[in-house]
């Protein structure tokens, strides 16, 4: 070895895309490896440039339009579906790229499909082109593990298990599952925001709000006739509950003797404090959850047209600091809603509401007078403003 | 001695937990010496990954915390172990 310490981008002995592949190794038999890998990489390069070697640019030739240096063309969607075979190995053997044709398995078909919705509602709705705005791979492995009750994102793809059969179906079986797990990527690559306590109940809640809003606009469902449920048809018949989650009655999704019933709290008053799931995240989600769908509920038409533009304003405004709270959270929402609609409008005003039915109104309803004064130019210029205008890191 | 396996989290949030009373398992010492044998100093922290289990493991005087991807090795085993005794294979 002969290069320096601060890093293999001068002295390549591994390449960085074989890092960044043994990094993401799920093996046990390899974990002290891709353990190492991971530190290598965090310590030496910055993860987009990461990400870049994990999904270097297809040829010209396999992307429509491109040539030679012209810029990628924006939305072209992009999916890469694997099958870990019962495993709980990542990625697993890919089986469907962009181009091939449908094939028999069900949780390859509903993987596919919902990366599609998924990346539709961003780019169509909010144009977004896919998770990290530069037209990344959407990347999911389907059969993970033997009876496998869950489905998380790992950092770099989506991971569905089949459920048991018992209680759980196969993940991929709710649109609304591959639209969260999708959020939590462009939550990753936005404002990032950490996964413990109240800011990563608010990284739980976005993904809630974008999954339910992906299933809405597939199924062309207004707010009012949405049923803003989170893994609908996941329980298998045997459990007494219609889905995992709530956003318009968080604690009301199941109550089964032997699951218990849903823990989520609605409003601030059902705050749980707790160390288990890195503070409750997928918990107290409910309460911000319930405050969007009360906003998009009294916004009326398409949640994702209105409410869902303010709130993903606010996850790519640049404004959030990685651990901001609820109150925080909730600050940033009203002042999305000023600068796409303004102060005292009938948007504004919807967010105030929608906070303050949970217990975080705090401070927004004053904000919203003492902005509209000064916006009317009645206001003082010693007067409080709890709505700011200006972009300041939560 | 109890060994307590708590799983929390994972995309439905749903809290599960397992214990085995290790003194009333027909291969008692077998048990006390895998959890001897446990690096329970040796864990460090990582960072949560959106929607995987986390496992609390007590057994006193030890308690660790751990995320899904850091189950493997020994930890995989005793969590399988404490499972299959709690549900009857």
């Amino acid at each position: 070895m002969t290069g320096s310490s601060d890093g293999f981008s001068r002295c390549t002995i591994v390449p960085p895309y074989l890092l960044v592949r043994l990094a993401r190794v799920d093996d046990p038999r390899l974990a002290a490896a891709a353990e190492a890998a991971r530190r290598s990489l965090m310590r030496d390069v910055p993860i987009r440039e990461l990400r870049a070697a994990a999904h270097p640019s297809p040829p010209s030739a396999a992307r429509p339009g491109v040539r030679g240096g012209a810029p990628p063309v924006r939305g072209r969607l992009d999916r890469a579906v694997s099958d870990a075979g019962g495993l709980e190995r990542l990625p697993g053997r890919l089986v469907r790229r962009e181009g091939q044709p449908e094939g028999a398995d069900p949780a390859v078909n509903e993987a596919w499909a919902g990366l599609g919705d998924t990346h539709s509602l961003f780019w169509n709705a909010f144009e977004r082109d896919s998770i990290d705005d530069r037209g990344l791979t959407l990347e999911a492995t389907v059969h993970y593990g033997r009876n496998y009750d869950n489905a998380f994102w790992d950092g770099e793809r989506m991971v569905f298990g089949d459920g048991d059969g018992q209680v759980f179906n196969r993940f991929t079986s709710s649109l609304t599952v591959i639209g969260h797990e999708l959020t939590h990527g462009v939550t990753q690559f936005t404002a990032n925001l950490a996964y413990e306590g109240q800011s990563g109940a608010i990284n739980e809640s976005l993904s809630d709000v974008f999954g339910s809003l992906v299933e809405q606009r597939s199924l062309g469902q207004s707010a009012a006739e949405a049923g803003w449920l989170i893994g609908e048809g996941l329980f298998t018949d045997q459990v007494q509950g219609v889905a995992l989650r709530s956003l318009k009655a968080p604690g009301t999704a199941y109550n089964d003797d032997v699951l218990g019933k849903d823990p989520q709290p609605a409003d601030m008053a059902g705050y749980i404090e707790t160390e288990d799931d890195n503070g409750g995240v997928h918990l107290n989600s409910g309460i911000p959850n319930r405050a969007f769908y009360l906003v998009a509920t009294a916004l009326g038409g398409n949640a994702w047209e209105t409410a869902g533009q303010i709130w993903f304003d606010t996850l790519t405004s640049g404004t959030l600091g990685r651990t901001v709270d609820f109150a925080g959270f909730a600050r940033a929402t009203s002042r999305a809603a000023v600068t796409r609609h303004g102060a005292g409008s009938r948007e504004h005003e919807a967010v105030i509401a929608g906070w303050s039915a949970v217990g975080l109104g705090g401070g927004l309803g004053a904000g919203s007078r003492a902005w509209s004064d000064i916006a009317a130019g009645t206001g003082t210029a010693s007067g409080h403003v709890a709505v700011d205008p200006v972009p300041r890191p939560e | 001695m109890k060994v307590v396996v708590s799983r929390s989290g994972g995309f439905a949030g749903i809290r599960t937990t397992w214990e085995v009373q290790v003194d009333e398992q027909p291969d008692r010492s077998t048990w006390a010496e895998m959890l001897s044998g446990l690096p329970w100093d040796e864990v460090s922290e990582t960072a949560p990954q959106p929607d995987r289990y986390v496992y609390r493991i007590r057994c006193a005087p030890h308690e660790v915390v751990l995320g899904e991807q850091q189950v493997h090795g020994p930890w995989q085993e005793l969590i399988d172990r404490v499972r299959g005794v709690n549900e009857g294979h």
